[in-house]
């Protein structure tokens, strides 16, 4: 592959395997996600889409295949290592931290932090608090742009679904990934934070973030993403531009059932 | 903010449950004070009493560095307490078999590196599992730990124990002999019964120096940890390990560098029980120690300083305030019953109060950040009360 082509792929997962048992969850996938992207995933329940977020993001070894972030090959690396490398991920479900504000768990995000080394606390205290003031200007930014900076001070724990959802988000960016993966980003919010979220991830996206997202509402990614993979069985079905997967026949028995 | 620049500010700042605390624990040093000067309580007494709380708040600093800021399940707090009380005995003590007549400062180090590479070497394994691996792990260590101080009788004396320990300033400029330097005092408050300031007092207050230098330094270095970026890590890490981890965190090192402080926090706990006690025996190192620092952090309330601190205060006023029922005519005998007390008083939290009396409750960011940068106003009085609670046992 030419040079030009790496440096338009920030992610390629060639030929992808993990079983489970006897169960093949991702079976040989193949596909790129190229810069400046929002790149969606979509495919029926037990598709291994799942799986295949966490093969990317370090959290499950796969048994053969690689993943490449940047041109670096990230196969088997921590998902510390992974994210280091540019790519950051939010999960299904959203997680909560207990006991603590929204601002403080903002500030969980942003990568090596003077301040996360315990000799720097004593040596040189300075450099820690002027990055967490920094880094806590920042999350206010943040927070404001996604119009909840009035959530900053109330527990991360007490805040809906929704809002959590946009506070991943949000933390996710303080991270400043290259590429970010959202695990089904609208799951269980409502169509007026879901709409939120979408001018969210498009906005972000046009700030120059790639994205790779899970989403079972097919009128959110659709309207969202381009191009799209359909991964049916653990294998890539297709991929291409919303209107052609929408129309592709193949797609279609997938998610009804048939075609098997 | 702090109570020197603004006791004002300071104090109207206080939730509820601090100010309850605040309250209880003036009196009771109001009611040891009268007691003191009536003769009830002797000054030496009330000294080593002081001590055995410094220690116990070591030891529930330790455990809440480990379980109560990052969740790590440690069972084997007596082992680290141990490793503590022998590495300096055997190096200070007359009667060590192998080395001894060592300055204490020498035989503090060596416990210090021996219980680095003793929780170095359990945590390697285990810090990688899922949490109850590390649980079980730290149970058989205390237990092995145990067994060895009491059979390798050629290295620890074994069930004899140590004897000989000198005071931990021995060998200092003017602190070795100052207790003997100093004028024999009698006070007379109450007419009648005269309180006696004499060498053992003197000595007695040195370890209190000591025990206060050693608790006040752990309290501060874990006060600044804990709201640093690095104890944010640690608190993520206790909520949701997945979380850290997808967010760049190297979780396992920073379990590891919560496991190895907290250890070392415990052995500074045995550093100074063997030279305040001046012997150390293998029953120094029965699981009751762990359990006690259990109850100690739960009670205090997860998490939370201050907490530990209060929980260790606790303990040392039932185990050993029960000694005084026995003064008082009551039907039974109520020293056996310590056990049944604590037991009740932890019951009782956790049905009224399961978060514990002193849990977090303030956000926990570099505090010049937030006077700098943030928002003014008081944080977040919904976090309260709510902080800690659920996920603790």
């Amino acid at each position: 592959m030419s040079d030009a082509d790496t440096e338009n792929v920030v992610l390629r997962v060639d030929d992808l395997q993990k079983s489970f048992g006897g169960l093949a969850a991702t079976d040989h996938a193949t596909f790129d996600v190229e810069r400046g992207t929002i790149t969606g995933l979509i495919g029926p329940n037990g598709a291994g889409k799942s799986t295949i977020f966490n093969l990317i993001s370090g959290f499950y070894e796969p048994d053969g295949g690689t993943v490449e972030v940047n041109g670096t090959d990230v196969t088997g690396m921590e998902p510390y290592e992974v994210a280091e490398r540019g790519l950051v991920r939010t999960f299904q479900t959203p997680r909560k931290l207990e006991g603590m504000t929204v601002r403080e768990a903002m500030l969980v995000g942003p990568r090596k932090q003077p301040g996360e080394s315990f000799l720097t606390l004593f040596t040189s205290p300075g450099t820690a608090a002027e990055s967490e003031s920094a880094n806590l200007a920042e999350a206010e930014r943040i927070l404001a742009e996604f119009e909840i900076d009035h959530l900053a001070t109330q527990p991360a724990t007490d805040i809906s679904g929704g809002q959590m959802k946009l506070v991943e988000l949000a933390r996710a960016m303080l991270a400043e990934p290259e590429v970010l993966l959202l695990d089904e980003p609208v799951a269980g919010v409502n169509p007026t934070l879901a709409k939120k979220l979408k001018e969210q991830i498009r906005r972000l996206n046009e700030q120059g973030t790639t994205f790779l997202l899970i989403e079972h509402d097919m009128e959110f990614v659709m309207d969202l993403a381009d191009p799209i993979v359909v991964l049916d069985q653990g294998h890539v079905l297709t991929e291409g531009p919303p209107h052609s997967v929408r129309n592709d026949q193949r797609v279609i028995d997938a998610y009804l059932g048939g075609g098997a | 903010m702090s109570l020197l620049d603004d006791p004002k500010a300071a104090f109207a700042d206080l939730t509820r449950p601090e100010w309850w605390v605040l309250g209880v624990s003036v009196a009771f040093l109001l009611f040891l004070f009268v007691a003191m000067l009536t003769g009830g309580l002797s000054p030496t007494y009330f000294l080593f009493l002081v001590g055995l709380a410094g220690m116990y708040a070591l030891l529930s600093f330790g455990l809440n560095a480990q379980w109560g800021f990052t969740g790590l399940i440690n069972f084997s707090v007596a082992a680290f307490f141990g490793i503590g009380a022998y590495g300096t005995a055997l190096m200070t003590a007359s009667g060590s078999p192998i080395a001894g007549g060592f300055n204490p400062l020498v035989g503090l180090a060596v416990a210090l590196v021996v219980a680095f590479v003793l929780a170095l070497l359990i945590g390697i394994p285990t810090l990688r599992l899922r949490a109850d691996y590390l649980a079980i792990a730290s149970l058989g260590l205390a237990e092995v730990v145990r067994l060895i101080v009491l059979n390798e009788r050629w290295l620890t004396n074994g069930s004899a124990g140590l004897r000989g320990i000198p005071g931990f300033f021995v060998g200092w400029p003017v602190l070795s002999t100052f207790p003997e330097a100093m004028p024999g005092l009698r006070l007379e408050v109450v007419p009648g019964s005269p309180v006696f300031l004499e060498t053992p007092f003197w000595q007695a207050s040195l370890n209190g120096l000591l025990v206060v230098a050693f608790a006040g330094g752990a309290y501060l270095v874990l006060r600044r940890a804990h709201r640093s970026p690095w104890g944010r890590v640690l608190r993520t890490i206790r909520s949701d390990e997945d979380l850290a981890r997808a967010l760049g965190k190297n979780t396992y090192s920073f379990k590891m560098q919560s496991f190895v402080l907290g250890s070392l926090i415990m052995a500074l706990a045995g550093v100074f029980y063997a030279h305040l006690n001046l012997y150390v025996g293998p029953g120094d190192l029965d699981p009751i120690t762990t359990f006690y620092a259990w109850v100690a952090v739960i009670l205090g309330g997860s998490g939370s300083n201050r907490g530990a601190l209060f929980g260790g205060v606790v303990i040392v006023t039932i185990r050993e305030g029960t000694r005084f029922l026995n003064d008082v005519a009551l039907p039974i005998d109520p020293a056996p019953l310590r056990l049944l007390l604590i037991g009740v008083v932890i019951v009782a939290v956790m049905r009224y109060r399961p978060q514990g009396v002193l849990p977090p409750q303030r956000e926990l960011i570099w505090p010049s950040a937030v006077d700098g940068g943030g928002t003014p106003e008081t944080p977040d009085s919904g976090v309260r009360e709510r902080k800690g609670g659920g996920g603790d046992e």
